[in-house]
């Protein structure tokens, strides 16, 4: 049976950082991924921020980088715009757009050489604990093969089971997970080519559509939704957003993408004896905007440096263990307890609502504008909207 | 579990599957059947309608 220190279960964004900062602090490293090719297919609008890569120490690379941004538009219901740059208003997702697919490699790269050994093509199809280590079994090419763990790291994704298999409530409901559906487009006409767009109202019931550019006339187009709130399919949203947005009436899909994306904010345990869990398979995503990779990657950086300091101690109990959490909540947890507020908020507003907030916020400069200055003119266009507000915070 | 031929395997039912029944392989689905209390929370989800129940 193969042995190790650490083995981590699923090469996405969030395991790749967990096996490489294991590894950098010392530990025997397994980083496993079921896919054939690291990063294929995506499961992403691609947008990271600056300031995130910038904590996480990454330069970035232009092989992965596809477009620098800087700025947002929103778009209520009506079509009323509110635009918006970094200087004004600090902008979760709006740094770069990156290719994934490279991105997804270039990190599990990273990995292997502070010293992870990689297995590609290799599932994780059932975990069992024994003594004081997991035994996984693992399927690749058709046989299967045991790994001997002291402490599993699952990082398998919004598919996640890892977590369920070592006894943690990890599921996601299904009122928490959006079903997101995008194609990569080609021939797009934007307004602007160096913001990311917002659409929201029935376009998408629960989540938003979204443009986000990758250069020239190149684009991910897609949109996300509660499948819960809608009649209609994620497919057929998509069709009917990409059949009436001005800057999509001359483009076409080069490729199609779907998944799901956990909304929900972190469980309540994302810990126990010998298991740590991070990325998406811990709901660690901003609630609003669906944006993973960076939250993703620091609960993958803290997680592989908790590891290695438990195999260094050789102590791999829940109460070792349990500093991931307290540094991944201290770091991401203030963050995604705010998105969410300003999700369930949003949620309550009708299309109406929407649309007279975009109004009354389109030609404001946020720069030159004071908190106090925004409420008053909320309130001249929406009291309502207001008092909603008013009982959230 | 019916798995229509145009799947992507993204693995969104997996995810919600209250009772952790659904494994992702790359390429293909398998159900735990014999476990499965017939909930649909699986075939709801799915962005592209691929399940159904048989
Ligand atoms: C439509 C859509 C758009 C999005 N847009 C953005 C965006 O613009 N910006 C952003 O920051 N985030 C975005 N996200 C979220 C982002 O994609 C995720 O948060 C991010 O990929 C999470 O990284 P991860 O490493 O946790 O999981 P993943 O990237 O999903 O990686 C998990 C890996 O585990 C592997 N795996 C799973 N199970 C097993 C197993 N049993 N055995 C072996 N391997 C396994 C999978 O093959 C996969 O490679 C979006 C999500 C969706 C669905």
């Amino acid at each position: 049976m193969i042995k190790t220190d650490v083995l981590v279960i699923g090469s996405g964004p969030a395991g790749s950082s967990a096996a490489k900062h294991a590894a950098l602090g010392g530990a025997d490293v397994i980083l496993i991924d079921k896919k054939s090719e690291i990063g294929t297919p995506k499961r992403c609008a691609e947008g990271v921020s600056k300031a995130g890569l910038a904590d996480l120490k990454i330069e970035p690379d232009e092989r992965w980088v596809t477009k620098e941004l800087d700025g947002v538009r929103l778009v209520s219901p009506n079509g009323t715009n509110v635009w918006l740059t970094s200087n004004e208003i600090e902008l979760p997702e709006a740094g770069y757009i990156l290719e994934r697919k490279v991105f997804d490699k270039y990190m599990a790269m990273d990995a292997a050489r502070a010293g992870a050994e990689i297995k590609i093509k290799t599932l994780a199809h059932a975990m069992r604990k024994e003594g004081n280590a997991y035994i996984v079994t693992c399927e690749h090419m058709g046989e299967l093969f045991e790994i001997e763990a002291k402490i599993v790291i699952g990082a398998d994704g919004p598919e996640s089971r890892v977590g369920r298999w070592a006894g943690l409530k990890t599921a996601t409901k299904s009122t928490n997970m959006e079903s997101g559906i995008q194609f990569e487009m080609v021939g797009l006409e934007m307004e602007k080519s160096d913001v990311i767009e917002f659409y929201f109202g029935t376009v998408a019931p629960g989540g938003y559509a979204w443009i986000f550019p990758k250069g020239k006339d190149i684009a991910n187009v897609g949109l996300a939704i509660i499948t819960k709130k809608t009649g209609k399919t994620p497919y057929e949203h998509l069709k009917e957003f990409v059949a009436n947005c001005p800057a999509t009436q001359n483009a076409q899909a080069v490729e199609i993408n779907i998944g799901g994306d956990p909304v929900g904010g972190m469980p309540k345990k994302i810990y126990g004896n010998n298991v740590l869990v991070c990325g998406d398979a811990a709901g660690q995503v901003n609630p609003l905007t669906g944006g993973g990779i960076i939250s993703g990657m620091k609960g993958g950086m803290y997680a592989g440096k908790v590891a290695a300091n438990a195999i260094n101690k050789n102590d791999y109990s829940e109460k070792a263990l349990k500093e991931y959490d307290e540094l991944i909540r201290d770091d991401i947890g203030p963050e995604l307890d705010k998105y969410l507020k300003v999700k369930e908020y949003l949620s309550t507003l009708s299309g109406s609502e929407l649309n007279s907030i975009a109004d009354a916020f389109q030609d404001i400069d946020f720069e030159k504008v004071s908190t106090t200055e925004l409420i008053k003119s909320l309130v001249k266009v929406s009291p309502k909207a207001l008092l909603k507000l008013g009982k959230l915070i | 579990m019916i798995v229509k031929d145009w799947c992507m395997f993204c693995g969104e039912c997996a995810g919600v599957c209250p009772r952790n029944l659904i494994e992702v392989k790359e390429y293909s689905l398998v159900f735990n059947d014999e476990e499965c209390k017939d909930c649909s929370t699986c075939v709801k989800v799915c962005p592209v309608t691929a399940l159904e129940k048989d």
